[in-house]
């Protein structure tokens, strides 16, 4: 049975690399066999409504369902469908650069004599005046001004959580700006939808490649011009599979091979990546934004994205390159913008700057490194115990944690570090293994039981599991911990409000008690969430990913805070993504690979470079 | 009004962190409309009662008959029964769940009440009443909560089972309890107010005691806010759920065998679509079907709405129909004014402050 499921990827696989001349990934033999859906969230592409559209030809369904479809897809709503003109016309600009249709209709056309040098005309293609945007509790971005100009290539380089991202959906008029103005020559509304966006000629790429799996190639290639109904002709499919402007398209991407009817289904990762680019071939635009476009895309391909850019520029397209790897950076862009916290930080040109330069400014000040952890007693009994635990990802992990000990869990996303912990505090179903707290075995059965046992988990998803939306602060402090506070199952108001003020001074939360702790910054929620599970006076902490979207400042505080925790004689466990922090906080690291751990470090022998590595260079080793 | 003290949600990123500026452009507008984000909120939260009033002014003057003795004791006995239903609504609601076989978990508790063992004791019969809620709300709550099926569906399988049953059980025919004393809760009187809307009265309180006061009431709120959340802090879920289901199926139960000692005889079509006027009142009294928000106080004002304008259009003869029709119409009226997301009315919270001035 096992060989003959075997035999049959390996023979699927042959076919799909002779087919589509493409690696056969493990992503595309999960696709073929279906045998897991993996977990929830990991197609990017909801499924309920694919399967509804199995199968019926794009132009068959209602406008409305389209419509939908494409908000679904690529956020992109309903835009006028480019006439066979228009594409030609764009279809013509890879050609001759200087059509005088270069520019989509309203903008003025940049002369031929400025064409030569485009980046020397300072013709204004987008302009952001004082942008904010402010997400309940987090600022993402703080007044950013910046101005880019058709011909060129701009950079946007920051940290995760720069404000990189939201910037290019602001642009793109998927999101509204909190305050300031966005204007786009050409364009003299506000954006306020994406059908605005694409009005104005903005051609949004999106981090994950949106590719239809039922679309053929052809059809995924003229996705964006699909989003009116009233235009579209079942018959213009069937022209367009062979059209020179498709094929042009495909073969300046480097996809030349492809069958313009084979299915988007078989695509590898890097070949969505680059099919969806394939669309600034065929799609007016005068502004493209490339949101880490680059990052499935391997260094064969990279090549094709540069051509690429050069013709945009050429053509006097202005592009906003968002990326954080810098040598893509530096041999794309014309200009490079750096956002740290959510501010604008500098606009740099390329020439006149190095990588170090940029990686600094985007670091900016760092964390300051706080004191080593204490040493732990050798001799004292493990607090918690691990054995052979196997659940989602992970498999047969096995760890001892003593008491005032912090030991971090650090690996690539996918590692298995978020599913020991889920499993250990009854979050997640284990296959087996078995969880001590104090040499007493903890029951999988649910988080209530773990808790029972002296074993709290602080999510890493604060909005979706830490934090009740419509709680104040005092009620979501006391939650976990209600019991305590209540006589014959009545809580005691008073007993409630002063310890709710106590907590609140001692966990140093900025705000009151009957705020909706929704309202607070990232930060300030966070604090919440780990005083509420404390309150249930545990023995073990978990923590996932404890300073995820927080600011510089406030991780401060809360690594001081799982110190304090640690120093009380709890042990901890701590998953993170972050080197550095892993490196601060922790008396050991484990570095997780493909669900095992493979390495266990003391934190002054190592530096986070080799760490990163470690678990880099683990993954290909195990997998 | 103190403006450094706004109360809970009216006052948005008040506890954030110092160093994040407010927004330059609408952060003047926000203060120049503190009072009126205020009363704002305030009139959100409670325009239920601005639209009480506005009935009460307007049933006064269609009908002098309106505030009399009489007819407020006639809606007091009207809506004590609706009222216990609409409160089993609520809490379900709050869990985001929704319990539409309230109306015939009435009839059924009504008929079997007034006709198991003859209807010869008044006691055995609320017994009964209540005991055939709770097997109502057992199976719907173990359905629902151990079985994770939908709460629609569970409820509407119920609601078409608990009506067939009182059909079966009856031939279509009321039953006629044999006990005298039967109707004697539905005529007594303390001081001019009925003891069955003293009844509910008392549930009221009961009802919001336990949701603010009680372990087990914040965790009903938890669960329609979160249940992953909810889960994660330790909460059982699903025996939560379980016992709000079986609350509401003896709260209906009990309101079946109200009905039947008012009208001193079980009727087949009792309780017939009452579900929609719980869900209604629930949902004027601004409760978030979506679970997790709502307060007893705005429930208890929505089912006055709804007895009120039912007696009004009794006073004014219109006839059943047409008050079925109406009743319809309100609903949707109302859910399309809810649509109109009432806090853009206001400055200060309106989303047009936040958009940059072209």
């Amino acid at each position: 049975m096992e060989d003959g499921w075997r035999y049959f990827v390996h023979g699927w696989t042959c076919v799909i690399e002779e087919l589509f001349k493409v690696e056969v990934t493990p992503a595309i033999v999960g696709k073929l066999s279906e045998v897991s859906p993996g977990p929830r969230g990991s197609s990017t592409l909801p499924r309920v409504w694919d399967r509804g559209v199995l199968g019926r030809p794009f132009s068959s369904l209602p406008a409305r369902a389209q419509r939908r479809y494409c908000l679904l897809h690529e956020t992109s709503g309903s835009a006028p469908f480019a006439s066979p003109a228009v594409s030609a016309t764009s279809a013509l600009l890879q050609t001759d650069p200087g059509h005088p249709l270069a520019s989509d209709s309203g903008a003025p056309s940049p002369s031929p004599a400025q064409q030569s040098t485009p980046s020397m005309t300072h013709e204004v293609a987008f302009d952001l005046r004082g942008v904010s945007k402010r997400y309940p509790g987090v600022l993402a971005l703080d007044s950013v001004s910046l101005t880019g100009y058709a011909g060129e290539v701009l950079a946007l380089c920051g940290a995760n959580g720069a404000g990189k991202s939201t910037l290019g959906r602001l642009l793109a008029g998927q999101e509204q700006p909190t305050a300031g103005t966005i204007t786009v020559t050409g364009y003299d509304k506000h954006i306020r939808t994406p059908a605005d966006a694409d009005n104005a000629g903005i051609l949004f790429m999106h981090q994950e490649p949106v590719i239809i799996d039922d679309f053929t190639v052809a059809e995924n290639v003229c996705l964006k011009n699909l989003s009116s109904a009233r235009s579209v002709k079942p018959w213009h499919f069937v022209s367009r599979k062979q059209s020179a402007s498709t094929l042009s398209a495909l073969s300046s991407v480097g996809l030349k091979h492809l069958p313009p009817g084979a299915l988007g289904r078989g695509l590898g990762p890097a070949a969505r990546q680059m099919l969806a680019l394939s669309r600034v071939q065929v799609t007016p635009h005068q502004l493209l934004i490339l949101d880490e476009s680059t990052a499935s895309a391997t260094e064969e391909y990279f090549s094709d994205v540069c051509a690429l850019v050069e013709h945009e520029k050429a053509a006097g397209v202005s592009v906003l390159f968002i990326s954080h790897r810098l040598p893509e950076v530096f041999k794309i862009a014309t200009r490079i913008a750096v956002l740290r916290d959510g501010r604008l930080i500098t606009v740099v040109d390329t020439a006149d700057t190095s990588p170090s330069e940029i990686t600094t400014l985007m670091i900016g000040a760092t964390v300051d490194a706080i004191d080593p952890p204490e040493t732990v007693d050798e001799q004292l009994a493990p607090i918690l115990e691990v054995i052979e635990l196997s659940s989602g990802s992970a498999s047969c992990v096995s760890f001892a944690v003593r008491p005032g000990e912090v030991v971090g869990l650090y690996g690539l996303i996918g590692s298995g570090r978020s599913s020991i912990v889920r499993a250990i505090s009854g979050n997640q179903t284990r296959r087996s293994g078995t969880v001590k707290v104090n040499g007493r075995v903890v029951p999988a059965k649910n988080p209530h039981q773990a808790m029972r046992h002296g074993l709290i988990y602080v999510t890493e998803n604060r909005h979706r599991e830490g934090l009740f939306k419509d709680f104040t602060n005092s009620q979501n402090l006391t939650f976990a911990a209600l019991k305590k506070f209540a006589t014959l199952g009545v809580i005691r108001r008073k007993q409630e409000r002063d310890r709710v003020k106590e907590l609140m001074l001692a966990f140093q939360v900025k705000g009151e008690a009957r705020t909706l702790t929704n309202a607070l910054s990232g930060g300030n929620q966070q604090k919440v969430c780990i005083a509420k599970w404390l309150e249930t006076r545990p023995d073990v902490v978990l923590l996932d990913e404890p300073t995820k979207g927080i600011d510089i400042g406030a991780r401060q505080h809360i690594y001081q805070l799982i110190r304090d925790i640690a120093s009380e004689g709890k042990g901890v466990v701590v998953v993170t993504s972050e080197a550095d922090e892993a490196l601060m906080i922790c008396n050991r690291v484990l570095v997780l690979v493909g669900g095992h751990i493979v390495r266990e470090f003391e934190p002054n022998s190592i530096t986070s470079d080799l760490l990163i590595r470690t678990s880099l260079e683990g993954a290909e080793a195990w997998t | 009004m103190d403006l450094n003290e706004p109360r809970g949600s009216a006052a948005p990123g008040r506890g954030s962190d110092p160093p994040v500026k407010p927004a330059p452009g609408p952060a003047a507008g926000l203060n120049a409309g503190l009072t009126w984000q205020a009363s704002g909120a305030w009139a959100t939260e409670h325009y239920s009662v601005f639209i009480l009033l506005l009935l009460v002014i307007v049933g006064a003057i269609l009908s002098p008959a309106f505030l009399g003795i009489r007819n407020l004791q006639n809606i007091g006995l009207q809506t004590s029964i609706f009222g216990l239903v609409t409160l089993a609504e609520f809490l379900v609601v709050l869990t985001h769940g929704i319990d539409i076989s309230v109306g015939s978990v009435v009839g059924l508790s009504g008929v079997l009440g007034a006709g198991l063992f003859g209807g010869s004791n008044v006691f055995v019969a609320v017994l009964i009443g209540v005991g055939v809620g709770a097997l109502v709300g057992v199976i719907n709550g173990y359905l629902i909560a151990y079985r994770a099926l939908e709460p629609f569906i569970v409820t509407l399988g119920m609601l078409s089972l608990a009506r067939g049953l009182v059909y079966v059980y009856t031939q279509g025919m009321p039953m006629q309890p044999s006990a005298n004393d039967f109707s004697t809760v539905a005529n007594l009187y303390v001081i001019g107010i009925p003891v069955e809307f003293l009844i509910w009265v008392a549930f009221i309180f009961i009802v919001s005691f336990v949701l603010r006061h009680t372990v087990f009431g914040r965790r009903v709120y938890a669960v329609g806010s979160s249940a992953d959340a909810a889960r994660a802090a330790g909460v059982p879920v699903r025996n939560t759920l379980f016992l709000v289901y079986l609350i509401a199926g003896m709260l209906s139960g009990l309101a079946g065998f109200l009905l039947a000692a008012q009208v001193e005889v079980g009727t087949p079509t009792a309780g017939n679509l009452y579900e929609l006027t719980a869900i209604a009142g629930v949902v004027i009294g601004g409760t978030r079907l979506a679970g997790g928000k709502g307060s007893v106080f705005n429930t208890v004002v929505g089912t006055l709405i709804f007895g009120g304008i039912t007696d009004l259009l009794v006073l004014l003869n219109i006839n059943t129909f047409e008050t079925e029709a109406f009743t319809g119409g309100l609903i949707l009226g109302v859910l399309f004014l809810m649509s109109l997301h009432m806090p853009k009315w206001f400055p200060g919270r309106s989303s047009r402050a936040h958009r940059s001035p072209v």
